[in-house]
């Protein structure tokens, strides 16, 4: 286990890369016309670092990371994770869904461990690692419940668990706390940094919460209402962030000219242009 | 959050037994109503016997049987009829209706077959399958085997389509093939709607099994009721009615005790 706290440097290894993802959503109907849902996007996140994916509602942040999973397919550029091009969905690319994607037959042991166990994977190297995941999210004791019987807070600790036991390249998170009531969201931002302080997993994160980017991210992409990255953002404060930390100064002040960027983003006309996404997403896995 | 699921169950559970005792309550305000009307003389007895008398019509129908057939036998007749149907609409409709919810080739050929089934009554089928197959069992059988999967097929094909998307990304994910994302994922999310369309498929086998012996056969609970009509033997025609009435809440019992084992899960 690493002890670095801060953010990587650039002697890091690029976890994922991305150039130039364009990504066009052709029309469901005749009077509708072709969405631009990306275009362009370059970026990377390196080895162990925490990047946020913020962003006006409807401006391609999920369709980004759903071409990551490899659920969708960019229609222009390169995706690279860790070496290899993303051609179809794969657990080197963990996603943590924001609407908790549990198997609700199963008990929450057996969703943490629900991927090794169906690729046959050994057991007696799978399991312990599952015990300490379930003890790090604060799940011990409810091995046995079925998901029906967990907060939302709880599900979500249950995917988290699940996703880092299958020792992911990279942890991709779709607003994982957005469905949260703001007590447990918290809890869960500092839980995240309390895991990620022990495994150092590389995540990417998908939000619409300056605030949530500040306090958990080492970088933030800023994207605009065209599908393109406009501006990235350093986020100094040290690791392990707590709480306190979004009273300060020094916060408030970073938090004022990420969401002036974002209310200037929102307010261009053109803003909030992909109605028609979520129909034809919904017929490729 | 574990003892709050809990407790709801337990206040569940016990408003239910509560609320028995009501049903049970109906139950008996009837056999007195039942009771109090035969015995003032208010109907013709002819027309309703009474629950006494009735009950020794039940003693006599218990001991000498219908028509050349004890009572037991006649029961057995029409459950035999519907099991047989019934399972084999299970046995073949809920892999047809998973396959039509996951293929949408398949969706697209048997589709029309279901769609224009859905507007009739399965009785509305007993004289083609007595003009095709006789009036003997296999008319009778195929005739349930019909409705029962067609209720199995439509409920499968549906539980397959309203699988959540992410559910399916989140198995494709974890790294499954097609084949083990269907039976690990898609089948278990499908199965509350499958258990939807076996119990409503029992329910109307027995109520099909009924109409099919009222017309055309020689034993079973619906011939019986017919034939005791025809001769105006009204008590058996009464306790005939009651007994498939309570052979009815005896099936729906049972297959409501099935879905709640095996949809535990759901938390209900």
């Amino acid at each position: 286990m690493k002890n670095s706290t801060d953010a990587p440097g650039a002697s890091r290894k690029v976890k994922i890369s991305l150039a130039g993802v364009g990504r066009v959503f052709q029309p469901t109907s005749k009077r509708s016309s072709p969405v631009v849902a990306l275009k362009g996007v370059n970026g990377e996140v390196f080895e162990e670092e925490i990047v946020g994916l913020l962003g006006p509602s409807g401006c391609g942040k999920t369709t980004l990371l759903n071409l990551i999973a490899g659920f969708d397919r960019q229609d222009e550029g390169e995706i690279i994770v860790a070496g290899k091009k993303v051609e179809r969905p794969g657990p080197d690319r963990m996603v943590v869904f924001q609407f908790p994607a549990l198997f609700a037959w199963l008990t929450v042991w057996e969703n943490v461990v629900f991927g090794p166990k169906e690729r046959g994977e050994n057991q007696k190297e799978y399991e312990p690692r599952a015990r300490s995941l379930l003890e790090s999210v604060g799940l011990k004791g409810r091995e046995h419940d079925y998901p029906y019987q967990l907060s939302g807070g709880m599900k979500q600790r249950v995917q988290l668990a699940r996703a880092l036991l299958n020792q992911p390249e990279v942890l991709l998170m779709d607003e994982p706390f957005g469905a949260l009531d703001s007590q447990t969201r918290s809890q869960m931002q500092e839980l995240l940094h309390d895991v990620w302080a022990l495994y150092h997993p590389t995540i990417l994160l998908v939000t619409h919460d300056a605030e949530e980017a500040l306090f958990l991210c080492h970088r933030i992409y800023v994207m605009d209402c065209q599908g393109e990255i406009r501006e990235t953002i350093h986020v100094p404060f040290p690791f392990p962030r707590k709480f306190d930390l979004i009273g300060s100064t020094d916060f408030a002040h970073l938090k004022y000219t990420l969401l002036s960027a974002l209310r200037a983003e929102e307010e261009k006309p053109d803003c909030h242009k992909q109605v028609g996404e979520k129909t034809q997403e919904g017929g490729a896995i | 959050m574990r003892i709050k699921g809990k407790k709801h169950r337990f206040q569940a559970v016990s408003g239910l037994a509560s609320f028995s005792f009501l049903s049970w309550l109906t139950v008996a305000a009837i056999l007195l109503l039942w009771f109090l009307v035969t015995a003032a003389g208010w109907v013709s007895a002819f027309v309703l016997p009474s629950p006494a008398n009735l009950w020794s019509e039940f003693q006599v129908l218990v001991a000498n049987g219908y028509a050349g057939k004890t009572l037991s036998e006649h029961i057995l007749a029409s459950l035999f009829r519907t099991f047989t149907g019934l399972g084999l609409g299970i046995a073949l409709g809920v892999p047809l209706g998973l396959l039509m919810g996951y293929s949408r080739i398949a969706h697209a050929i048997l589709g029309p077959i279901f769609s224009f089934l859905r507007p009739i009554p399965p009785i509305a089928f007993i004289p083609l399958m007595i003009l095709y197959f006789g009036i003997g069992e296999f008319s009778k059988v195929a005739l349930i085997f019909l409705a029962a999967l067609y209720y199995v097929v439509l409920n499968s094909s549906a539980g397959v389509r309203t699988v959540p998307q992410d559910l399916l990304r989140a198995g494709l994910n974890l790294g499954l093939s097609r084949a083990k994302l269907f039976s690990k994922v898609v089948f278990w999310a499908a199965l509350p709607h499958i258990m939807t369309g076996i119990k409503t498929a029992t329910a109307i086998s027995w109520a099909i099994v009924v109409a099919a012996e009222l017309i055309a056969a020689q034993a079973g609970l619906g011939f019986m009721v017919m034939d005791a009509t025809t001769f105006f033997r009204v008590p058996n025609v009464y306790l005939g009615i009651i007994i498939i009435g309570l052979i009815g809440v005896a099936l729906e019992t049972v297959t409501v005790a099935i879905d709640r084992k095996l949809l535990h899960w759901m938390g209900r």
